[in-house]
């Protein structure tokens, strides 16, 4: 559904994105993150038409997006990171006016304006001014918009920002269930690691190149091993301590305490308990999540 | 075509929707009005009085109305035009670059929006019409009208290439002030325009708004029942480096400008680099 070929893009001497190349399948839910900076904003702008590429191919929905950018634009759905409504306007207004941006035939127009407001709970708004909605509001006739023509590809980027927490939680109940009807392929950017858990794929940025690409269970897997999350009263001596003393695959200092990187936690932690001379006040073992792959591919965590 | 209609549309129901701004951008004009129509009237009139050697019927009010109407068309197309900075500010102008619409139709919807919305308040107007003791007759009227609309595409596609060109509402002003305000007062629409250093003559020359003001006192004006020395005084001889200036000539001239303009913003949307 999206094929990307040796992509290129610069901008005077900057190169923000240096030759990356993948596939979507379709109605895959591909997760795509990276550190800020990394080039993910303009691969998506790329992708969406937004902005020329420097050098490369990519194909939406078998389109080129240089050649047939009115293709590819009929083939796409976007919810924005920043809100795009017309405040001024109403739910209905907004919606119709995507309607005949999109050329949805005449007649099946307010049938899916009902349909995509149900999907997202917001029939008995159909009327109010966008201005009077809360921030998740907004946020889901965005979603609905998004839908409205169909689109073969919906390009979600940080489609919760901002959100509390219930309502991203409903937001993603959402997008999960239209994946479900629809078939969609989802092109997704998130901050929130846990929310691309939802991914089949996941690709990495940085530095305008993909570091990794492969479905969340197996970036976990080859992180290899368990996390232990460690917190002594002298962090500084332990980690030295750990170091001579342990066979550990990673172990690292930061301001909450040490995180180590171990094959094995049952074992470990039984000698470890009772050879470590500085005390422990904390100690929690868990499976690596996404954040942890994160870190380890990228240095960094996604928030910085 | 309907992607063109609907953000056509959007500018519409939008000024409907903004009462504020529907009253708010009266006062200029009739400000304008009292200030060159009232006040300066009487020493107009009395100046026409000895050009004309007699008794004279008269009113200045009714030179300033069709200008003050292109002023407020101008005014209002240029700045509804410039509500693309605030689509782009607020996201909404992503949602439209991103949509199948081709840019030739956003720039011309986006055009007869700001058109539209301009001659409507053109038209408010002529409520004042009575007070101020101006008349028109019906068939004027809608030979008007076209001339109206005419006039306030012209000023939405000028409107049109200055957003694309600066960034932030805050250069609002500044247009103003650098391209706007030159073009009311060297268009002879608030005071006739004669004798004026060269420099100023061809400014005033190439200035689309001399033409629309022109177009519009021809109309709305008995130029017949004035005197050969009153017609000049007022500026209503106009001509182009020596060629006398015909109503055609006018609207052609109008034409070709909007025309031109529509173009490059045409281009401007197109640059996928934003």
């Amino acid at each position: 559904m999206i094929e990307v070929k040796e992509l290129r893009k610069s901008f005077k001497s900057f190169e923000a994105v240096k030759g990356s190349s993948f596939t979507v399948e379709e109605g895959e839910i591909f997760g795509f993150l990276g550190p800020n900076g990394a080039g993910k904003s303009t691969t998506i702008n790329i992708l969406s038409t937004m902005l020329k590429l420097t050098s490369g191919e990519v194909k939406i929905n078998g389109y080129d997006v240089t050649k047939q950018k009115n293709k590819v634009r009929e083939s796409i759905g976007i919810i924005f990171q920043e809100n795009t409504l017309d405040e001024k306007l109403t739910a209905k207004e907004n919606l119709m006016l995507h309607c005949k941006l999109y050329r949805v035939p005449k007649k099946s127009r307010k049938a899916r304006i009902d349909e995509v407001l149900a999907i997202v709970d917001l029939t008995d708004n159909l009327n109010q001014t966008v201005e009077k909605f809360s921030g998740g509001m907004k946020r889901r006739l965005e979603i609905a918009r998004g839908l409205l023509h169909y689109p073969k590809v919906l390009f979600l980027d940080e489609p919760s920002v901002g959100l509390d927490p219930q309502t991203r939680a409903h937001i993603w109940e959402y997008i999960l269930k239209l994946k479900e009807k629809e078939n969609m392929t989802m092109f997704l950017t998130t901050h929130y690691l846990d929310e691309a858990e939802i991914s089949d794929r996941i690709a990495i940025m940085d530095h305008g190149e993909i570091i990794a690409l492969d479905t969340p269970k197996r970036l976990k897997a080859q992180l290899g091993g368990d996390v232990i999350e460690l917190q002594t009263t002298d962090n500084q001596a332990a980690i030295q301590e750990i170091n001579e003393k342990f066979s550990v695959i990673e172990a690292t200092l930061h301001e909450e305490g040490i995180t180590l990187k171990v094959k094995n936690s049952d074992e470990f932690v039984s000698t470890f308990m009772k050879q470590l001379e500085t005390p422990v006040t904390g100690l929690d073992i868990r499976k690596p999540t996404l954040n942890d792959v994160f870190l380890s591919m990228t240095g960094r965590e996604i928030r910085d | 075509m309907e992607g063109m209609i609907a953000i056509w549309q959007r500018d519409v129901m939008k000024f409907f929707k903004d009462r504020a701004r529907l009253f708010g951008s009266m006062t200029m004009p009739i400000l304008l009005l009292i200030v060159f129509g009232v006040g300066m009237g009487g020493s107009m009139e009395s100046l026409m009085q000895n050009v004309a050697g007699g008794d004279l019927d008269f009113n200045y009010v009714a030179f300033i109305f069709p200008g003050i109407v292109s002023m407020t068309l101008l005014m209002t197309s240029v700045f509804s035009s410039l509500s693309i900075i605030q689509d782009r500010d607020f996201g909404y102008m992503r949602e439209i670059l991103v949509s199948p619409v081709s840019r030739v139709s956003i720039a011309l919807g986006k055009m007869l929006g700001s058109a539209t919305v301009a001659v409507m308040q053109g038209l408010l107007l002529f409520l004042l019409m009575p007070l101020l003791g101006v008349t028109i007759d019906l068939v004027s009227f809608f030979v008007l009208l076209p001339v109206m609309f005419l006039l306030a595409c012209a000023f939405a596609s000028l409107g049109l290439l200055i957003a694309s060109v600066i960034s932030s509402t805050q250069a609002f002003q500044l247009v103003v002030n650098a391209i706007v305000m030159p073009m009311i007062f060297l268009s002879g629409a608030l005071f006739p325009l004669n004798n004026m250093p060269a420099w100023i003559d061809v400014l005033v020359t190439l200035n689309p708004v001399t033409y629309g003001v022109d177009l519009m006192k021809h109309i709305m004006i008995d130029v017949d029942q004035l005197s050969r020395e009153v017609y000049v005084e007022m500026g209503l001889d106009l001509d182009f480096f020596g060629i006398p200036v015909t109503p055609l000539g006018e609207v052609l001239f109008i034409i070709g400008f909007t025309a031109v303009l529509i173009v490059l913003a045409t281009l401007s949307f197109s640059r996928a680099n934003r």
